[in-house]
């Protein structure tokens, strides 16, 4: 059985403008000791979903509208907030975008370590503040002894972050969430950051969804890749799947977009238009206005569903375009005058 | 063979576009409350000397900490660098007064990192470009003012008719957009960008690194574009330079850099960028340097890179001080031979 099986969540948010549907029926299941990416642009439902699952929605203006979120024989959507308080912080942990913000810069470090341990596990302090120090040094903060009572503000960028995936490990979590761990820090900070949680990862069996914009990040550290628009999955199957043999048309240009592929000199590929609006439905493929590839109509009706191939790759297929070109051949077509012109002569 | 040289980099204030010669900006740290000791000073730029021509794109590149951002400051004077000259078009900017300073500084010109923060949230987007459009046109007024911020909303790609607007109407791209055109209305010859796609979706970042490689191109203009990411540098620079802990390390043409780093330092930044590729990606020997730069208040002396090099550095090295030598032509590296050889010695990122 998997550690956790979500099916069909929704999420939205009802304001005054309108019903946001952030999350608009998503399913994915997640083995123990696997690692899920889940990528996407801004406002895509990535974190949504994930803040779904921790039950961290502010409710309202947002509401979690159906779907199960089964997470060891139970479902993580209907539980008590006081059988949930049993699971958060301790079979299941968080790492947020921002080091930064995401710790109390009134408490030392100690107390904010040892508050999860404390809660969950009947040590007393001293034996907590031990087990603090060892964490520290299992994500390689020096003088982690001395170093536990300081301040977050005596700690730089890269080194915050490491506290909190000390934090979050600390309980030694069946889950890990990790969102957008590594955006707001240096590529050789992310390095290190990203190593840490394969190395823990491993020790600890802990399974992890990582949540992140970066394509590069996700091909280094994830077993399992999905990919998200307008909140709905696209796209999904193995990190080899999804590089190698990509399917859907959104995939398939978010690849183009990343700067360290591109030749130089040639203008950076960048996707036309913008991402859809999720407080007005959405009909057809949500991708269809942003769409490079030749269409043989206007995909209506409801959005299509994930279909899975017979080697559990999955992709959301409108059916009225033919995305097995690869984009490159696609976008010189597009580019090519002689087209247009042809075009232009033919009608 | 141990006679002195000289620094390798010619500058020439009276003919190069933007000069920095051997500039130092220090921060004194103050002294302790009773006993009146000195708590250090943080050479956060140290000595970086810098040629940049008219019409290029130097891209700076460096981990947090490495004093890039306090370089541009320096540049932009905003902070007074506490020893060395900096010259535009062979004028001292750092010999000019405060008052003079703020007259020149239409001709240059600074997009930052976070557009949520550098934007007055209470000044609409005409309000915000006419304000920089008089700095220099002081007496652009009504219909010719609006006609102005029109053009320049235009060019950097927003919609005319969203003037009106307040910061918080538009999306992070679209306010990154607002503030390269309130640095284009000066009408400016350079633009020092610091990070001004790390705050950005990889899909927002092309698009706005294609404004502004067509932004310069078109306007004739010269760039300082920040940034602790080489694979974006890569695209955008035409040179580039490498800084750590206030020195450069590498400076040359950006293919250069990239494609055959002199220094390991520029290898390893080089490998810590993660590649879109699962194979590869799960299989390739990286450089991962650890921990964090040493404090630019006590930094290391010698080769300032030893404490985290992959290669073991001598006696000497961690007291000599590598100057920055061209190692190839128009290729400069701070010529430390353990840093040097090890990164001929590793395999190409």
């Amino acid at each position: 059985m998997a550690l956790l099986e979500v099916k069909d969540l929704r999420t939205s948010f009802y304001t005054r403008d309108g019903i946001v549907r952030a999350v608009d029926g998503v399913s994915f299941s997640l083995d123990k000791g696997e690692t899920l990416g889940i990528v996407g642009e801004s406002g895509s439902g990535k974190s949504v979903t994930c803040y779904s699952l921790m039950r961290l929605i502010p409710e309202p203006p947002g509401r979690i509208d159906g779907g199960t979120a089964m997470f060891d024989g139970q479902d993580l959507l209907t539980m008590s907030q006081k059988e949930l308080r049993k699971i958060r912080g301790k079979r299941i942990s968080m790492i947020f975008q921002d080091p930064m913000t995401s710790l109390n810069p009134f408490l030392r470090i100690s107390t904010q370590l040892i508050e999860a341990l404390r809660l969950h596990y009947d040590v007393d302090k001293k034996t907590a503040i031990n087990k603090a120090i060892a964490a520290l040094e299992e994500v390689g903060i020096p003088e982690a002894a001395k170093r536990v009572h300081n301040y977050p503000h005596e700690f730089s960028g890269g080194m915050r972050q490491r506290v909190m995936i000390a934090m979050a490990l600390i309980t030694e979590p069946d889950l890990l969430i990790a969102d957008e761990p590594t955006t707001a820090l240096d590529v050789t900070v992310q390095a290190q950051i990203m190593d840490i949680i394969k190395k823990r990862q491993e020790d600890l069996g802990t399974a992890v969804i990582l949540i992140t914009h970066d394509l590069g990040v996700v091909a280094g550290t994830c077993d399992k890749v999905n990919v998200m628009y307008g909140g709905r999955m696209m796209e999904s199957g193995t990190a080899e799947q999804v590089f190698y043999e990509a399917k859907h048309p959104y995939t398939r240009s978010l690849q183009k977009t990343i700067p360290s592929l591109q030749t130089k000199g040639e203008e950076l590929y960048t996707i036309p238009g913008l991402p859809p609006d999720v407080s007005k439905p959405i009909h057809g493929c949500a991708f269809y206005p942003r769409c490079p590839y030749p269409k043989t109509g206007k995909p209506e009706g409801d959005r299509p569903s994930l279909v899975e191939m017979a080697d559990g790759h999955c992709y959301a297929d409108c059916g009225f375009c033919d995305s097995s070109a690869p984009i490159e051949t696609v976008l010189a077509k597009n580019d090519s005058p002689d087209e247009v012109e042809q075009a232009g002569a033919a009608e | 063979m141990s006679e002195h040289v000289e620094p390798a980099v010619p500058v020439d204030p009276k003919n190069d576009f933007l000069v920095l010669d051997d500039v130092h900006t220090h921060f004194d740290m103050g002294k302790t409350l009773l006993t009146r000791e000195s708590k250090g000073v943080v050479k956060a730029v140290d000595g970086v000397t810098l040629t940049v021509k008219e019409g290029e794109i130097l891209g700076l590149v460096g981990e947090s900490g490495c004093g890039k951002s306090t370089l541009s400051r320096t540049v932009m004077q905003l902070i007074r660098p506490t020893s060395g000259r900096i010259f535009l078009e062979g004028k001292e900017l750092s010999a000019l007064s405060d008052t003079d300073i703020r007259k020149e500084r239409i001709n240059f010109q600074m997009i930052f990192q976070d557009p949520y923060a550098s934007l007055n949230p209470r000044m609409t987007v005409l309000d915000t470009l006419s304000e920089a459009i008089r700095t220099r046109h002081p007496n652009v007024n009504g219909d010719a003012l609006r006609a102005r911020v029109a053009d320049l909303l235009r060019t950097v790609g927003l919609n005319p008719n969203q003037m009106k607007r307040y910061p918080h109407e538009f999306s992070g791209g679209q306010r990154q957009r607002v503030a390269i055109a309130r640095a284009l209305a000066p009408e400016p010859k350079l633009i020092i960008a610091d990070e001004p796609v790390s705050a950005l979706d990889v899909s927002i970042q092309s698009q706005i690194l294609n404004l502004l490689k067509r932004l310069t191109r078109e306007m004739g203009l010269t760039m300082i574009f920040i940034s602790h990411d080489l694979s974006v540098v890569r695209y955008i620079a035409d040179r580039i330079a490498v800084m750590y802990l206030g020195r450069i390390l590498e400076l040359g043409e950006a293919s250069d850099v990239v494609d055959h780093p002199l220094h390991v330092y520029t290898r390893a930044l080089m490998s810590a960028i993660p590649r879109p590729d699962p194979t590869s990606e799960k299989t390739r020997n990286r450089i991962v340097l650890q921990g964090d730069p040493p404090s630019p208040m006590n930094p290391p002396e010698g080769c300032n890179f030893w404490p985290r090099s992959p290669v073991e550095h001598d006696e000497r090295m961690k007291h000599e001080e590598p100057v920055l030598t061209e190692i190839r032509p128009n290729h400069f590296a701070a010529n430390c031979p353990f840093c040097v050889q090890a990164a001929a010695e590793t395999e190409p990122a």
